[in-house]
């Protein structure tokens, strides 16, 4: 069975098993090794990319399930979604990265925030962190970053106007 | 400006635009189209006897390309003792042992090669608590204990006691037979702790030139490069260990573990063979934190001296003896830290059990210790009616008091930290309104620590570009230093930019000797060996320059990449063209440093089986918490957190903020809700993310932090590390705190909800520990 989708906005065509989670075709068979298998079962967050603009953690999506969709690793993010590139220069200006690997994955989850919710306060931002662990930074500060881009969103007119 | 003024700043991380982005290229990422992949067949019996191994069925399975058994790896490795093959090959002594492993084309086709191969087993009855080990006619888990190599002189072994480690200082029976002290004695206990690093434990080796290079996600390269060399019986020369960015360590990858697998894999098929642990793995073979056993006593006058004190720490190792043998030493330095005592005497051992061994964690042994320590000083507070925190500022080590085992203390540090702490708890204000109706508790506690320190060396060749090379075996594992402190320093001392300072990705045939990333010794460490390697480059630069601009080498200054007369900012020459001038001189320009601990003494006789009988860096903390404890459900919030830190002198200060929060919510999982448990047959029954509850954004809280500077260190620049250490009192201070808002004792962490409700409700039992004597004698060996 074929299933073809679009993956970071080209044309991506898979032959193997349907059942074959996205994770290992991303890592697996293409080396796009930007998404983090951690702990494969959808806890940690660390592989989640965008299906259809939704976050989704792409250990537990099977690719047979995307035939038509398009999917956005933070690969393709990290070119071509705003968004991601103000959560990733917000992280950058306030030293927020240790060792790193949960760091796609927060950008993937917290970039369809940003875009969803352009009020939202601390606490709203923590809760939306729930589904991306980091056993690093203890959080305070990945939490300052996202509060200093709604910051930016509101100086610059904000989408809920 | 000074060396030191221009070598602090907030300089942010090299690395972070990479991570960011999914660019960089840890360990795990590192698999290509021509890598073999492995499985391993791990032991499903605690304790038994391999009775027949049989490979040749997996041998012919589709895609195997070699399988290794202990017959290809014979030799014994450990910390302390050689105790530990890399497979069993007579005895298998956990669950989870590795027994062989399979190479093929596919992680699949390994799997299935691994279920073929046949293995029979004569299953002994396990050992599995540290009361069963130690229990009169106990089974042997090593039999043949006696046989094995001793790797350090001194220390006391025998039988289910791996190691021993001892601290004496004056006549502890007088001190508790003194008619007017008041004898206070408390039992702990605490369990495991699991680091789950992002990164599993992952190792790619390739076979070149007839040696391995092993590809790892380690802390410490000279290990895994001893290590593969003494198990595989090559001269260790022959393994080049190279470390790509490091997903998180934590302390776990500071042993060698599957490594040595890869090596021998890879020499047997002359292929790419990379070995990555399944979650799954690398939560039930983790080399946790160790579970502890604590008695601790007291002879404290009315007036509040502790003029006795005596304890006895159990570690369990697990099934081999690995850093614990080491970490026994750390018990006369945590537990016996933070006080001035009159007598004191410490025994703490190591024990081994049928369980996945046991290693290093952040703050190794010191954050139970010190948990164990603070409540027992809230706890002699409580009995005989002295404040705590007044308490603690009489009684805190200062300058020329004696440790456990007789070193002198230097400078005032920890009570100025109490008042510092004092100041910031007023600067922050009360968060205790937001208890509302819950349970209220508050603590503040004292820690001890240390900087290890030990062998590191750097090389530095300064560029025609005016860029310099820094090329020593440190590892980036995520704190920072390699990207932040170390190139601070050479640029410091170069007078060039961070950003020019290039550091090269530790590779053991490259760099000299190192004893690894962890410990708070980096920053150290290296970063002396570093300002010495600029020596011989700062006296070439200044002696070129001096001819090129005809002014003698004192006038001169080294700053903004330029060698100018000091009296003239921007005259001069750029280091680029004084480089350039040197090379055509008289070569490359280019130097090199060494460090070591400078072994401050003990008092003699005092330390019995220690690794380090003083500590070169003390390093202190000082924490303080407010929680609210929820007495329907038992559930602990924490409601504020404060943390006074000895830092030496703070190089970039943003940077250990940053090690600040995380170590501290680290510590909060410790202590509240990261709970390992055994099953039946000693397995790790936490294999993943939904059965070990780690911190979550909603459960950390905004630290507040004071740096403490200026206290004594032979670090360079005045420094000490600064990331391991928050971690050290965060288990001590919850605890207190909820033993403070429920006027109950706290015995035992992590305070889950159920046991806080058991604990709130009267029904926690009493610890007993009934396998560690009342007499402090029957818990040594001789």
């Amino acid at each position: 069975m074929t299933t073809t989708f679009q993956l970071n906005g080209e044309s991506c065509r898979f032959d193997g098993d349907p059942m074959t989670p996205l994770i290992d075709l991303l890592r697996r068979d293409r080396f796009m090794t930007g998404t983090k298998a951690v702990c494969r079962e959808g806890f940690c967050g660390a592989c989640i990319v965008h299906v259809e603009s939704e976050p989704v953690p792409a250990c537990l999506r099977p690719v047979g399930l995307l035939e038509g969709l398009s999917v956005t690793t933070i690969e393709g993010a990290s070119q071509f979604d705003a968004e991601a590139q103000r959560l990733q220069a917000a992280f950058e200006r306030v030293d927020a990265v240790q060792c790193g690997m949960c760091f796609p994955g927060m950008v993937m989850s917290l970039s369809e925030f940003l875009r969803e919710n352009s009020r939202a306060d601390r606490d709203a931002v923590k809760h939306a962190m729930v589904g991306n662990i980091c056993r690093c930074t203890g959080y305070e500060r990945i939490v300052d970053a996202v509060m200093e881009c709604l910051a930016e969103g509101e100086h610059a007119g904000g989408a809920d106007v | 400006m000074s060396e030191v003024e221009r070598t602090i700043m907030n300089l942010p991380r090299r690395d972070a635009p990479d991570k960011l982005r999914g660019r960089t290229r840890y360990t795990n990422d590192r698999m290509d189209a021509t890598t073999l992949h492995t499985a391993l067949l791990r032991s499903t019996v605690p304790a038994g006897r391999i009775v027949r191994l049989n490979v040749s069925r997996a041998l012919k399975c589709p895609g195997v390309r070699a399988v290794a058994t202990a017959a290809d790896a014979p030799g014994l490795f450990g910390i302390g003792v050689a105790d530990h093959p890399l497979f069993a090959s007579d005895t298998i002594r956990y669950i989870g042992e590795p027994i062989a492993a399979v190479a093929a084309e596919t992680q699949e086709q390994a799997r299935a090669a691994v279920a073929a191969i046949e293995l029979e087993v004569e299953p002994f009855a396990p050992v599995l608590t540290m009361e069963e080990a130690l229990a009169a006619g106990a089974r042997l888990v090593h039999e043949n204990w006696r046989n094995y190599e001793d790797l350090f002189e001194g220390g006391s072994r025998r039988g289910n006691v791996a190691w021993e480690a001892k601290a004496v200082r004056g006549d502890v029976d007088a001190a508790f037979a003194q008619p007017d002290v008041r004898i206070v004695e408390s039992t702990f206990r605490v369990g495991r702790q699991n680091h789950v690093p992002f990164e599993p434990r992952v190792a790619i080796c390739t076979w070149e030139d007839d040696r391995a290079h092993i590809q790892t996600s380690t802390q410490v390269p000279w290990t895994v490069r001893n290590v593969t060399g003494k198990v595989m019986g090559l001269p260790p020369g022959r393994v080049r260990v190279t470390v790509p960015p490091v997903g998180g360590g934590f302390g776990l990858k500071f042993d060698a573990t599957i490594e040595p697998i890869t090596a021998v894999l890879a020499r047997k098929t002359g292929r790419t063979v990379m070995i990555e642990n399944s979650r799954t793995e690398e939560m039930t073979t983790c080399l946790c934190r160790e579970n502890a056993d604590i008695r601790i006593r007291s002879a404290v006058t009315a007036d509040g001296e502790i003029v006795g004190r005596e304890a006895t720490v159990l570690m369990d190792c697990g099934a081999y003896g690995g850093e614990q043998i080491f970490l026994t030493t750390m018990t006369a330095h945590t537990l016996g830290g933070n006080y001035r005592l009159g007598a004191v005497r410490l025994t703490s051992r190591a024990i081994y059990t049928n369980t996945p061994p046991n290693g290093a964690f952040r703050a190794c042994n010191g954050v139970y210790n010190t948990f164990a320590l603070e409540r027992h000083t809230d706890e002699i507070c409580a009995e005989l009616g002295f404040d705590p925190i007044e308490f603690r500022r009489r009684n805190v080590l200062g300058d020329g008091d004696l440790g456990a085992t007789g070193q002198v203390f230097e400078g005032e540090v920890l009570r100025p930290m109490l008042e510092r702490m004092e100041a910031l708890r007023e600067k922050v204000g009360s968060a205790r309104e937001r208890a509302a109706g819950r349970l209220y508790g508050r603590a503040t506690t004292v820690g001890t620590w240390f900087i290890f320190v030990g062998p590191s060396s750097a090389t530095v060749n300064l560029n025609a570009d005016g860029s310099a090379t820094l090329v020593t075996s440190g590892v980036e594992i995520g704190s920072g230093t390699m990207t932040q402190s170390l190139p601070q320093i050479v640029a410091g001392q170069l007078g060039l930019d961070p950003r020019d300072v290039i550091v090269k990705q530790a590779d053991t045939d490259a760099a000299g000797l190192d004893v690894g990333v962890g410990g708070g010794r980096t920053t150290v460490s290296i970063g002396a060996a570093s300002i010495e390697a600029c020596v011989p480059i700062r006296e070439n630069l200044l002696k070129t320059a001096s001819e090129m601009l005809q002014t003698p080498p004192e006038r001169l200054a080294l700053r903004n990449g330029r060698v100018e007369i000091a009296a003239i900012p921007g005259s001069g020459a750029t280091v680029a063209a004084v480089v350039q001038r040197a090379q055509s001189i008289g070569g490359p320009v280019t130097g090199t440093g060494s460090f070591t601990a400078k072994n401050v003494p003990a008092m003699a006789g005092c330390a019995m089986g220690h690794f380090i009988e003083a500590i070169d860096i003390p390093v202190f903390a000082v924490h303080d918490a407010e929680v609210a404890v929820d007495p329907e459900t038992g559930h602990v919030e924490v409601l504020s957190y404060n943390v006074v830190q000895d830092v030496g002198r703070a190089l970039n200060p943003r940077a250990i903020h940053g090690q600040v929060q995380g170590g501290v919510v680290q510590g909060l999982g410790y202590a509240l809700h990261e709970e390992v448990t055994l099953g039946p047959q000693g397995e790790i029954r936490q294999s993943g993310f939904e059965t070990y509850r780690l911190p979550l954004a909603l459960d950390a809280v905004p630290v507040a932090i004071d740096l403490y500077e200026g206290a004594p260190s032979m670090g360079p620049l005045g420094t000490k590390g600064a990331g391991e250490v928050p971690i050290l009192n965060t288990a001590a201070t919850i605890a207190c705190a909820v033993a403070n808002a429920t006027g109950r004792r706290i015995q035992q962490i992590p305070l889950t909800p159920p046991r806080v409700l058991c604990i709130l409700r009267g029904r926690e039992p009493e610890l007993s520990h009934p396998h560690i004597s009342a007499d402090w004698l029957q818990n040594t060996l001789d």
